[in-house]
């Protein structure tokens, strides 16, 4: 605040001015501090009782332990295999379809109807008949994981392809492109953008999903090793699997920006 | 050279409203352009000009009468009818020279020729330090050169430019203007400009197809015969005897139109 502009009264809540670079760490890593004080200072003052909420020293004590000693990695990875294979088979019937779409109305007539009756049923509600369909092993997990997001992701990417601005779909006509040129050299292009971040939304939704399917119908991945956790009273193992399934999603996230960043560096030089 | 190029003949637009009823927007339309020449579609908001122009680059159904071009009548859009339009057209992701170079690579033009004539049309439009840039970092004026480029450098027999300069500010506007006279000069391309800007109408015209509103009909067409041939300056044609005269009978006919 020591560099506020002049004219303006220093004060550290103003109407949609954006925040000094030091003002921005300080708050982020201040609500953390927060956090992990209140939780620190209720675990060794007694408020709360330790079998149920273990101070956060224990839990990140365990979260070594868990891949140190019992190769929690491999629930880890079983987890993530999960989430990218079903997220894969997601994307890669979502974007063509999403498009297709997005640009054909006479398509888009056929699908939106069918698609946008499925996506008000909760996925979670398939669970007993997709293990009666599929059994126990990795199709019924996978299959959840998919019907989860791939209606949502079909719409946001329709939505999206419509949103491509009829300036350069026509100036592409004016210039002599036919259809699939239109389709594939310009829309695709155009939409990519938001196809990516549609996708980066998406994949925060797998993810509840990912722990659903694990609690609900499964003996290995993060979620079953909480559920085992919970039968033995465990709550530091439970938090340690909360906190490892959230560092996941933030670095997935992080990805995903990065990835952002690099394909399209047209948008970061945006004026 | 006095050769009509595109002839529009008894054109109509009617749209049904959505809560039923109809909308002559363009009623018994014709005239013709000259190949070589800048034809401006002039008239108040409502008389159908963009209407005309998209029905003349395809983009537009007709609900009667024809487009012809060289005599054959249009169905749809095609490369020899290239649009500007008012808004931003440039394709974000690609670099100004590949922007340029896209109706070309369509249209199955080598690489190499590419390459040159998009040099070439971005150097007319005073583009070349940019050719590697992406759109997204240029002003409008500039982005807006970027599509006259693309259009021009696909060697259509028509340039359409609907409101082209409308987003501009003043200064840049009559910049463009200047240019397009440069470029008419150096391309020898025939345009249809559809403005509402007198100012712009008359400096720019060979020809001037003035239209009513509601319904949009010619109402008068005037060639500026005051101007002897193209001149680059803005501030020369305005000088010119016979400029205010015809400035003022083109205001009177857009506020008659106006009242109406």
């Amino acid at each position: 605040m020591s560099n506020a502009p002049a004219g303006r009264k220093p004060r550290l809540m103003q109407v949609r001015v954006p925040v000094s670079r030091r003002q921005g760490l300080i708050s982020a890593f201040g609500i953390w501090f927060l956090f992990f004080g209140v939780w620190i200072l209720a675990s060794s003052l007694g408020w709360v009782n330790p079998i149920l909420v273990p101070p956060p020293g224990q839990v990140f004590a365990t979260i070594i332990r868990l891949f140190a000693e019992q190769d929690f990695g491999s629930d880890v990875m079983i987890s993530i295999f999960r989430v990218l294979i079903a997220f894969a088979l997601a994307c890669a019937v979502a974007v063509p379809l999403g498009v297709a779409m997005g640009a054909f109305p006479a398509i888009n007539a056929v699908i939106a109807p069918f698609v946008s009756a499925w996506r008000y049923l909760p996925a979670p509600s398939f669970i007993p008949i997709l293990l009666m369909w599929f059994g126990t092993g990795e199709t019924p997990k996978l299959a959840l994981l998919f019907l989860g997001v791939i209606f949502f992701l079909v719409t946001l990417i329709a939505d999206h392809t419509r949103e491509v601005r009829k300036e350069l779909i026509e100036t592409a006509m004016t210039l002599g492109a036919n259809r699939w040129v239109t389709v594939f050299q310009v829309m695709l292009p155009a939409v990519l953008p938001n196809i990516l971040i549609a996708m980066r939304q998406m994949l925060a939704v797998v993810w509840t999903y990912l722990v659903i399917a694990e609690i609900v119908a499964s003996t290995t991945g993060i979620g079953a090793m909480m559920m085992r956790a919970r039968r033995f009273l465990h709550t530091d193992e439970i938090l340690a699997g909360i906190i490892v399934i959230g560092a996941l999603g933030m670095a997935f996230d992080v990805g995903f920006a990065y990835l952002h960043r690099r394909l399209f560096p047209y948008l970061e030089e945006k004026r | 050279m006095s050769q009509d190029l595109l002839k529009i003949r008894n054109v109509s637009k009617v749209f049904s409203l959505p809560k039923g009823g109809e909308l002559t927007a363009v009623d018994d339309v014709s005239f013709t352009v000259e190949k070589g020449s800048i034809c401006v579609l002039l008239g108040p908001s409502g008389s159908g000009k963009s209407t005309i122009l998209r029905m003349v680059a395809g983009l537009e159904s007709r609900t009667e009468g024809a487009v012809l071009l060289n005599d054959t009548p249009i169905e749809g859009p095609g490369r020899e009818r290239g649009m500007v339009f008012q808004a931003y057209s440039s394709f974000d992701w690609m670099s100004v020279g590949k922007n340029v170079e896209f109706g070309m690579k369509i249209n199955g033009v080598p690489a190499d020729e590419r390459r040159a004539r998009a040099e070439r049309f971005i150097g007319l439009v005073g583009l070349s330090k940019f050719i590697d840039t992406y759109p997204s970092r240029l002003s409008g004026g500039m982005r807006q050169r970027v599509a006259i480029a693309r259009t021009l450098a696909n060697e259509p027999e028509v340039l359409l430019m609907d409101e082209p300069f409308g987003a501009l500010d003043a200064e840049t506007r009559w910049q463009m203007q200047e240019l397009m006279i440069d470029v008419a000069e150096a391309s020898g391309t025939t345009m249809i400009i559809v403005t509402h800007d007198i100012e712009e109408a008359i400096f720019l015209a060979d020809k001037i197809v003035f239209l009513s509103s509601h319904p949009g009909r010619v109402k008068e067409e005037i060639t500026p015969l005051f101007k002897p041939g193209r001149l680059r300056n803005k501030e020369d044609v305005i000088a010119l005897p016979g400029y205010s005269e015809l400035e003022r009978k083109i205001m009177r006919m857009m506020r008659e139109e106006g009242h109406k």
